[in-house]
């Protein structure tokens, strides 16, 4: 029982739900069963009573023959006494009487073939002792009662009569028989009622403390998991705090990281560039030489020397120092990622609108320039959050869609915000040249840029914004289609918090 | 004691490229001064320190300092000449890869005199070196002065 019980306890829901389920189900069958049973034996209750009732009408019918069989022998007897009117009247009522006695009988008993063959015999009987009886009858009427008299004695009416008694006694010893036989089964059907009845008592019992247990074992179960919950909760902040300082280390050590690896890069290219410095110092006396010889000694320097000298050297000399200055920019570029990362963020209250303006007039000679206009929405959310980062996020965005206007259509931009519960949203729209779809997660990577290379840069400004906007507990997003403009959204929280940081 | 005392220019730097380019950058800013050269702090703070042809024994010098150096930061060098005895007055360009800000505030504020980054762009490092001749030609005069 108790490894049953045990089991309840680490059920699922499902199959608790199947247990609760079963075991309502066995109880409502346990209940039809008790009232099915209950019916049946009210069925059984009015069988026996109609039997009950049909043994009575037997009797009564029998006994109401008898009596008027009495009656009318006590009549013939009277008459023979004294032959009055009174008596007369009172034969003739009682044979009269004694066929539909016989008759009603025969009815009742019609589906007992045993009390069927004692009517039989009955009915024999009586026709013999109403003959004889109405003979004697008829002797007195004739006025010959000492012959009546005579006869009564020999006619054997006493025997007949006797005979008739212990019949009816017969039939009536056979009903109550009957009648003792339908009891022991109705007793015997009470019996049987009872026992089931208890059965489907021990079983609903059963039932219910099953469901009982079940329910109590799952109620526990829940309160537990529920007391689980709570301290999961409680301890969450903790994981929280612990998963955010180790986010932090790992952060700070991919920054410092960067930092390290940029900055000891930078080293060696100091030295690729100095010294191809030097090399393209070495060629000019070099050229000058074979100026020198060319004049002094025509012939002395052959095509081989002077290409090399004064086209394929100069040329190797340009491409190391155009690439090593790219690899100078990009380490730069890294190294000011990383520097970024490690300044310390100063939340200071900021009025966005003035921002705004002040990044679009810091612009005003290019954007005038290009003939484009740039439009600042009248009330910008205000939020706090870091001035320099800020600046730096929306001058990049700004930057970014005046660079890619789309030639032949005149330049507008629009900056916009609203807010939006805890945070602030600010969008930056153009009408430029648009950025393929597929290209929209790619272009907020380092050194990664989207559509024709027309324009100077690295794929700075966006990976940079994008860092800055982390930084500041915010999000950048992008939506665009080639040719139809493209709208930055950044998303800021209204209040620059340490933890919001690190969890967004 | 003589009045024209040369100055010597020390240059700690491990870098042997970097050294060898700083130096032909020198001289061809027509700076004809002697140049002793460490790759390392601990040998170079020996040197100011120590030697006897020092500048802590001998005569005046000019420090060009790299600020990465395989057994200690250069800024610890920079604190160490500024912070106390003879040396304060020697003057220190700082010449590192580094154009951060925040490393640039500190060595200012340590008391390097010049603070000079690699570029990458060789025709202005070569017009650093350049005026660095002409600011060794001027600091000349105030250690005259002291003798």
């Amino acid at each position: 029982m108790m490894s049953a019980f045990q089991r309840f306890g680490t059920l699922s829901e499902r199959q608790f739900n199947r247990l609760v389920l079963t075991l309502m189900s066995l109880g409502f069958l346990a209940l039809i069963a008790a009232g099915t049973a209950a019916g049946w034996l009210m069925l059984r209750n009015q069988d026996h009573t109609r039997w009950l009732v049909h043994t009575y009408q037997v009797e009564q019918q029998i006994n109401l023959f008898r009596l008027d069989l009495e009656r009318t022998e006590t009549a013939r007897r009277g008459l023979l006494i004294e032959p009055t009117a009174r008596f007369r009247q009172v034969f003739d009522q009682g044979t009269r009487a004694l066929g539909p006695d016989i008759d009603r009988l025969a009815t009742l008993t019609s589906d007992n073939s045993a009390q069927y063959a004692d009517i039989a015999e009955l009915r024999r009987r009586v026709a013999e002792m109403a003959g004889v009886a109405r003979a004697s009858v008829a002797l007195i009427d004739q006025g010959r009662r000492a012959d009546a008299l005579e006869r009564f004695s020999l006619d054997g009416s006493v025997e007949r009569v006797r005979a008739i008694r212990s019949l009816t006694e017969r039939m009536l010893e056979r009903e109550r028989a009957l009648l003792l036989e339908r009891d022991r089964q109705q007793r015997d059907s009470v019996h049987t009622f009872f026992v089931a009845l208890g059965i489907l008592a021990v079983l609903l019992v059963l039932v219910g403390i099953s469901s009982l247990v079940a329910i109590r074992r799952y109620t526990t179960a829940l309160s537990e998991s529920r007391g689980e919950l709570k301290t999961l909760n409680e301890s969450l902040e903790d994981l929280v705090e612990e998963r955010t300082s180790d986010l932090k280390r790992a952060n700070d050590e991919i920054q410092r990281f960067a930092y390290i690896v940029s900055h000891d890069l930078r080293s060696p290219l100091v030295n690729v560039l100095g010294f191809t410095a030097e090399l393209d110092a070495a060629l000019k006396p070099l050229d000058a030489l074979i100026s020198r010889a060319d004049e002094a000694a025509p012939g002395l320097i052959d095509d081989q020397s002077r290409i090399a000298v004064r086209e394929d050297v100069p040329e190797a000399i340009g491409f190391i120092r155009s690439s090593t200055q790219k690899m100078d920019r990009l380490i730069n570029a890294i190294l000011k990622l990383s520097r970024e990362g490690r300044r310390t963020i100063t939340p200071e209250p900021l009025d966005m609108t003035q921002l705004a303006h002040g990044v679009a007039d810091g612009l005003h000679h290019r954007i005038a320039e290009l003939g484009a206009e740039i439009h600042v929405a009248a009330e910008l959310p205000a939020i706090v959050s870091d001035r320099l980062a800020i600046e730096q996020i929306m001058s990049n965005l700004v930057e970014n869609a005046v660079k890619y206007l789309q030639p032949g259509r005149p330049g507008r931009i629009e900056i916009r915000g609203h807010r939006i519960g805890l945070r602030a949203i600010f969008e930056v729209q153009d009408n430029g040249r648009g950025i393929d779809p597929k290209d929209h997660a790619r272009i907020f990577d380092l050194f990664r840029r989207s559509g024709v290379q027309d324009q100077p840069g690295e794929g700075i400004g966006l990976a940079h914004v994008r860092a800055l906007a982390y930084r500041l507990g915010g999000t950048i997003d992008c939506a665009s289609a080639l040719g139809e403009g493209a709208t930055f959204r950044l998303s800021l929280p209204l209040r620059y918090s340490e933890e919001q940081k690190v969890t967004s | 004691m003589t009045k024209e005392q040369p100055v010597t220019i020390v240059m700690i730097e491990d870098d042997e490229g970097h050294a060898r380019l700083i130096e032909k950058n020198i001289r061809r800013a027509g700076i004809s001064n002697a140049i002793r050269h460490f790759v390392d702090g601990t040998s170079a703070l020996d040197y100011l320190y120590n030697d006897q042809n020092g500048p802590t024994h001998g005569g005046p010098a000019l420090v060009l300092l790299d600020l990465n150096l395989p057994d200690m930061s250069g800024t610890d060098i920079l604190a160490r000449i500024k912070g106390e005895g003879v040396l304060k007055r020697t003057p220190v360009v700082v010449l590192t890869t580094t154009d951060d800000k925040v490393e640039i505030q500190r060595c200012y504020d340590l008391g390097c005199n010049v603070y000079i980054t690699k570029p990458v762009n060789y025709e202005s490092f070569a017009e650093a070196i350049r005026q660095l001749g002409l600011f060794l030609s001027v600091i000349q005069v105030p250690e005259v002065e002291a003798e």
